[in-house]
């Protein structure tokens, strides 16, 4: 006995034994612990439920939505919101993130300032607290009787009301996505005619793939718009209230910003660490080669920053996705409120829950997918680098 | 306008007067003076922190000197732009961590700054990048990324990306200090050619047998100033002064 506990390969083999009996024996004791207590409760556990209409609506939904659809349509719809204002807030928080933090890498010393302030104090602030924040403030705008226009978008306390295109739900999907094609084909396009075209050109033909697909999102709305109906449904005031166009509420509005105000400090910082990671050495070969500034920030700069910047930033789109869990606290229908809403109507806690973690694994494990995907193709080659 | 003439006219190719550079307090360069022929290969030693790879990083504005007056080519280097875009262009520099773009073949390293800056059509700019890389004797790794080659490849080439903008001068910096010794010979070999074609040459280095072989003046550089200046035969038989016999004794004393 004493010889075979000292035999490494029995020892690893008795480690797992026991590493393994303890983790069933957890997971058995919660599943029949848990079991008991719905009996207690009086209720059954099962995926039923999600064909029941809900009885409760959402305020804010890109599909249609009513009080009678079910549970299933609702998640759906959680999920969908949650990815709206996750990719809203993920692109404003890369816009103020890439501002902030080329001035905290700028040569001017207010820029530099400026960007460090900004970096401290929002960084510095809790998320909720942000949210709040902006939330108390857009619902003291005005009334829908005194809103701010602009552009045709109406800024009120109920919300921002902004012209919507008169087309049914799957032209609206398919224009949504030929406009997502539209930013990834000139990213592909780059990448696909590197070697056979010449750097001047490949810039007209990404443009030029751009403004294709676009102009394929411009079609799909103009074929399907709804007959007898303007192309934009511009919002305006009726009696008390605005009609027409589509509301942002201030909800989802309070929380775009926050993320894309407390994201932004933290990318910004990702983004000046990208940039300083650079060689300088890089840098000094262009200039001697006659580059323009602009030229050398565009060949050398950027694609070196960026590589070094791509996996900590998807690290933090990962953590901005789980921070639209913020929803809960000013009343948004995100995944996680459609979530906590299913749990008080239906009491199927652990179904909801197990929804909603599936959701979020799913959401964010495709994220960290595609950026992998993107990491590996753009890795530098080769083991032998200086400098 | 950019007076194109003015690179071409006679002159030396670099001139260099009562040149001041400082780093804070510390004074990098007192008051030097060099005046390089066209043709001409210079070599530049010295101990560490002797101010000689800043004094060549002056000549295409790497560094901006302080004091004192810099002509290359007949433009006189300031603070307007258009000179210092029409010396770069003419100047080619190659450094002592080669400095290649790890995102770009080999190739397209060869290729952008002609593309870009020269304007030339992409066909002729990969006719003379793999020229070049023909030249310093590596035109099959063209493909490859820079982290795929060997350090001596990769400073050779940085010696073919610079040469690819058909610079009149070249600079280099401590080019094979960081090599292994048995590749320091491919990149002394390269520049050996290049010298024999006639190319002006400004070489920070302390490659001793280099300078014997190739040099028309040895320039030894001490606390920010010319201690020494002579053709080859004379500097390493008989300097003159004691700081440029220690220095030597140092270096060719193993």
């Amino acid at each position: 006995m004493v010889s075979l506990l000292r035999n490494q390969k029995a020892r690893n083999v008795l480690l797992q034994v026991l590493y393994v009996g303890s983790l069933a024996a957890l997971v058995l004791a919660g599943v029949m612990i848990a079991r008991r207590n719905l009996a207690e409760q009086g209720i059954t556990s099962g995926f039923d439920f999600l064909y029941k209409s809900t009885g409760w609506d959402v305020n804010f939904s890109l599909l249609p939505a009513t009080a009678n659809d079910p549970y299933w349509w609702f998640f759906l719809i959680g999920i969908i919101n949650t990815l709206f204002l996750g990719s809203v807030g993920l692109i404003l928080a890369t816009v103020v993130g890439t501002i902030v933090g080329l001035a905290r890498t700028s040569s001017n010393e207010l820029a530099r300032l400026l960007g460090r302030t900004y970096v401290d104090i929002f960084r510095n602030i809790p998320l909720i607290l942000q949210v709040f924040f902006w939330y108390a403030i857009i619902t003291h705008l005005p009334t829908p009787r005194a809103a701010h226009e602009a552009w045709g978008m109406l800024l009120t306390s109920r919300g921002l009301y902004v012209p919507a295109p008169n087309v049914g739900g799957v032209a609206m999907a398919l224009a949504i996505l030929t406009v997502i094609a539209a930013v990834v084909l000139p990213v592909w396009l780059g990448r696909t005619s590197r070697l056979s075209q010449p750097i001047g050109k490949r810039l007209a033909i990404q443009l030029a793939g751009m403004a294709a697909a676009l102009a394929c999102a411009v079609l799909v709305l103009l074929v399907a718009r709804l007959p007898d109906a303007p192309l934009l449904d511009f919002p305006a005031l009726q009696g008390l209230n605005l009609k027409g166009g589509l509301r942002i509420p201030p909800e989802f509005s309070a929380l775009a910003i926050a993320i894309a105000i407390y994201g932004g400090s933290y990318i910004a910082e990702i983004v000046r660490g990208g940039f300083k990671a650079i060689g300088k050495g890089q840098v000094e070969a262009a200039l001697s080669m006659g580059l323009s500034p602009w030229r050398v920030f565009t060949l050398v700069k950027l694609p070196l920053a960026l590589r070094a910047m791509l996996p900590i930033l998807a690290n933090q789109y990962v953590w901005l996705i789980k921070a639209t869990t913020m929803g809960i606290a000013v009343g948004f229908t995100d995944f996680f409120m459609v979530v906590a809403l299913t749990i008080n109507h239906s009491g199927q806690t652990l179904e909801a829950i197990g929804i909603l973690m599936a959701g979020f694994l799913t959401i964010n494990l495709s994220l960290a997918a595609v950026f992998n995907r993107i990491n590996k193709a753009i890795a530098l080659k080769g083991n032998q680098l200086r400098g | 306008m950019i007076s194109g003439n003015a690179t071409e006219s006679g002159g030396p190719a670099v001139r260099i007067e009562n040149l001041d550079k400082y780093y804070g307090s510390f004074h990098a360069l007192r008051k030097v003076n060099l005046s390089v022929e066209r043709g001409e290969r210079i070599v530049i030693c010295g101990p560490s922190g002797s101010g000689k790879s800043t004094m060549i990083r002056c000549i295409n504005r790497l560094e901006q000197h302080n004091g004192g007056r810099i002509t290359v080519l007949g433009t006189e280097l300031n603070d307007d732009v258009g000179n210092i875009d029409e010396i770069r262009r003419e100047v080619g520099m190659v450094f002592q961590h080669f400095n290649l773009f790890p995102h770009m073949t080999v190739l397209e390293n060869c290729m952008i700054a002609p593309m870009i800056v020269r304007k030339r059509p992409r066909t002729e700019a990969e006719a003379t990048a793999r020229r070049y890389l023909e030249k310093v004797r590596i035109p099959e790794q063209a493909m490859k990324f820079p982290g795929q080659l060997s350090g001596g490849q990769q400073q050779r080439v940085a010696i073919a990306r610079a040469l690819c903008m058909q610079p009149q001068i070249m600079l280099f910096d401590e080019p094979t200090s960081a090599l292994d010794p048995e590749m320091i010979a491919e990149v002394l070999d390269v520049m050996v050619t290049l010298a024999s074609e006639g190319m002006t040459m400004i070489c920070v280095t302390h490659e001793m047998g280099f300078a014997r072989r190739v040099a028309d003046r040895v320039i030894f550089m001490d606390g920010g100033e010319i201690v020494e200046e002579a053709p080859p035969e004379e500097f390493f038989t008989s300097c003159r002064n004691e700081r440029t016999r220690q220095f030597l004794s140092q270096v060719l004393g193993h």
